[in-house]
């Protein structure tokens, strides 16, 4: 349909997707940084450190290019809602601090998914397996919220997740120059 | 060989389409056909609703492709067809809810010399069905009073206008009234009387009479079928590339190219293929992600020269994949890299990282609210990739230069302060989305 190839096409706002993008990945950049301690030594500990700071940035850039992107797109929208999820489960865990409760929305998020995928076989899953519909599986598991997409649908995300992805490596990788300046 | 063999039918079928022009009895010039064509059309299907139902071969003279004219031409004899074809056990219109009048008057199967312009079954992407529907409507024009018949039938604008040209077939088009009105006698074989009807008169018709016999056999039920299932637009960017595509095939001058504005879905049983509406049905869905496919194929970097679905697939799944690996090893060197809290150095940051494609020229010839118009694709997916240069700035350059007057725009603000960034950052996000 034509709103798919000008949705992409007008991804000029790629213009103002970079901007908003940079902005708020800074921003939160900034936020973190001035919370933590700048690494000194490598030791096992600082690695560890490192692997959950870098973890942490992963999850603003998502969450800056899911921001960006608007709430438009299916793909922006499972990353927002998957953090949100997660940090809510976060803040419950955190706020009982009790084994069980942890348990309790694991099993509960696990199932959830679990039911997910049940709905998503039964909705329409031809008994056809073929390499294409690995592929689409595959294609299904990378783009975010693409699990439960028509075919069709699942492409146009990809296009637009496959834009938004490259403009924000490049932001990525500019800020990283620059800071290791 | 299949779209020779479209343009060959298309090439007779404007002849038939022309004829039909000329044909309604009211003697309206060809230049005029489409009004007064729409107005009998409106009237005549008024007329024919309320006999839908029980014998689609209407008695009156009046065409039932008047109704269907909306559009200004005559231009395909597939509505005729389509018209034909539609039999009374399915009054429903063949189109589109819409064209409830339309897909009567199309069961108007009387006209020999509709039978013989259904020809051809523009392949999908060749002709719109909407379009030949329209320049169905067209052709008959009995002298019907206007009623005044809700214009739904967009799709036959185009189709008229970029088939019909006037050719003068007007004693074509007279007969093919009076037959209409005969027509309507007949029952259930629809079909097979316009085909028959057809071949002793075609005056016009050439040797693509029989092609159409057969694909009007077969476009029928596509089109039945597919009217009364599809009623959504997609189609405007089929209708567009039909659109195109007919302009081209069409040897008619009056070759409009007004994109129709269909409401629906036409499609087109092509020639030899299955007609039944699953695989209509299917080939649309094929042809949707097809198109998906080569949108993707042009982000990909690399992947003009792969042909095959598979192959584009992995490569798809591949550059997906390095890139979000791309992004946590950035994020894995960000974390190591020691925070620099200097406002400036986020300064020269963005405007680095706003610049990162390429020679930033300091043109400073637009205002800040521009960013959004410009053709920025080119210039970010060229560097997707941070490891390969940017190879033409010229690209970047200009879009570069307006975010980044926009942005040197917001930095004189007074940013001075971490506030100051704050309301950058509000500024950015506070930008309207999409």
């Amino acid at each position: 349909m034509d709103k798919t190839s000008k949705g992409i096409q007008t991804l000029s706002t790629h213009c103002s997707y970079k901007t908003k993008f940079a902005f708020r990945f800074l921003r939160s950049l900034m936020k973190l940084k001035k919370q933590h301690q700048p690494i000194s030594s490598s030791s096992s500990s600082s690695m560890e450190l490192i692997h959950k700071r870098s973890q942490r940035i992963k999850m603003l850039a998502y969450s800056s290019i899911a921001h960006a992107a608007g709430p438009r797109r299916a793909w922006s929208r499972a990353i927002l809602f998957k953090l949100q999820s997660r940090a809510r489960h976060h803040y419950f865990t955190r706020k009982r601090s009790s084994l069980d409760s942890k348990t309790k929305q694991k099993k509960i998020l696990k199932n959830k998914r679990v039911m997910r995928n049940h709905n998503i076989i039964r909705a329409g899953s031809t008994s056809r397996v073929t390499r294409e519909t690995k592929q689409m599986k595959k294609l299904r598991e990378i783009v975010p919220g693409g699990k439960e997409m028509d075919i069709c649908s699942l492409f146009d995300e990809t296009a637009h997740y496959v834009k938004c992805l490259s403009m924000q490596v490049q932001v990525m990788q500019a800020i990283a120059d620059r800071f290791s300046k | 060989m299949e779209m020779s063999g479209h343009e060959n039918e298309d090439v007779g079928f404007q002849h038939r389409s022309e004829s039909i022009l000329n044909c309604p009895s009211s003697g309206m010039s060809t230049t005029h056909l489409p009004e007064k064509v729409s107005g009998m059309t409106m009237s005549s299907l008024s007329i024919f609703k309320p006999s839908n139902g029980a014998d689609p071969f209407f008695a009156s003279a009046w065409d039932p492709i008047v109704s269907l004219s909306q559009s200004e031409n005559f231009g395909d004899s597939s509505m005729v067809s389509h018209g034909e074809l539609s039999n009374p056990p399915y009054p429903v219109v063949l189109e589109n809810q819409g064209m409830n009048s339309t897909s009567h008057l199309v069961q108007y199967p009387s006209d020999s010399s509709f039978v013989e312009m259904v020809p051809k079954l523009p392949c999908f992407g060749s002709g719109s069905f909407s379009e030949m529907v329209g320049s169905f409507g067209l052709a008959e024009c009995s002298g019907i009073a206007n009623t005044g018949c809700p214009p739904k039938y967009t799709l036959h604008k185009e189709k008229a206008t970029e088939r019909a040209s006037p050719i003068g077939a007007q004693s074509h088009d007279g007969r093919e009234t009076e037959d209409g009105g005969i027509g309507s006698s007949s029952s259930g074989k629809r079909r097979k009387r316009a085909l028959d009807s057809s071949s002793p008169f075609s005056p016009n018709k050439n040797a693509e009479g029989e092609q159409h016999k057969d694909l009007s056999g077969e476009s029928s039920d596509v089109m039945k079928d597919h009217e009364e299932k599809k009623h959504k637009a997609e189609e405007n960017t089929s209708g567009n590339i039909r659109n195109k595509q007919t302009g081209k095939q069409s040897k008619d001058s009056s070759h409009s190219e007004e994109a129709p504005k269909e409401n629906y879905i036409h499609v087109r049983a092509r020639r030899g293929q299955a007609t039944n509406s699953h695989s209509l049905a299917e080939r649309v869905r094929r042809e949707k992600i097809s198109e998906r496919m080569r949108l993707l194929q042009e982000l990909v970097p690399g992947c003009n020269k792969i042909t095959g679905k598979a192959v584009m697939l992995d490569e798809i799944i591949n550059y997906v994949q390095s890139l979000q690996q791309q992004v946590e090893f950035l994020s894995m060197k960000l974390a190591t890299v020691n925070p620099e809290l200097n406002i400036d150095i986020e300064r020269i940051l963005s405007k680095d990282i706003l610049n990162s494609r390429g020679g930033n020229g300091a043109i400073f010839g637009f205002g800040p609210g521009i960013n959004s118009s410009q053709p920025y694709q080119h210039g970010i997916f060229q560097g997707t990739l941070p490891t390969v240069p940017s190879t033409s700035p010229q690209y970047t350059s200009l879009p570069q230069t307006v975010l980044d007057n926009e942005l040197q725009g917001l930095f004189h603000m007074g940013f001075d302060s971490s506030s100051a960034i704050d309301n950058l950052g509000a500024n950015g996000l506070l930008k309207p989305e999409l």
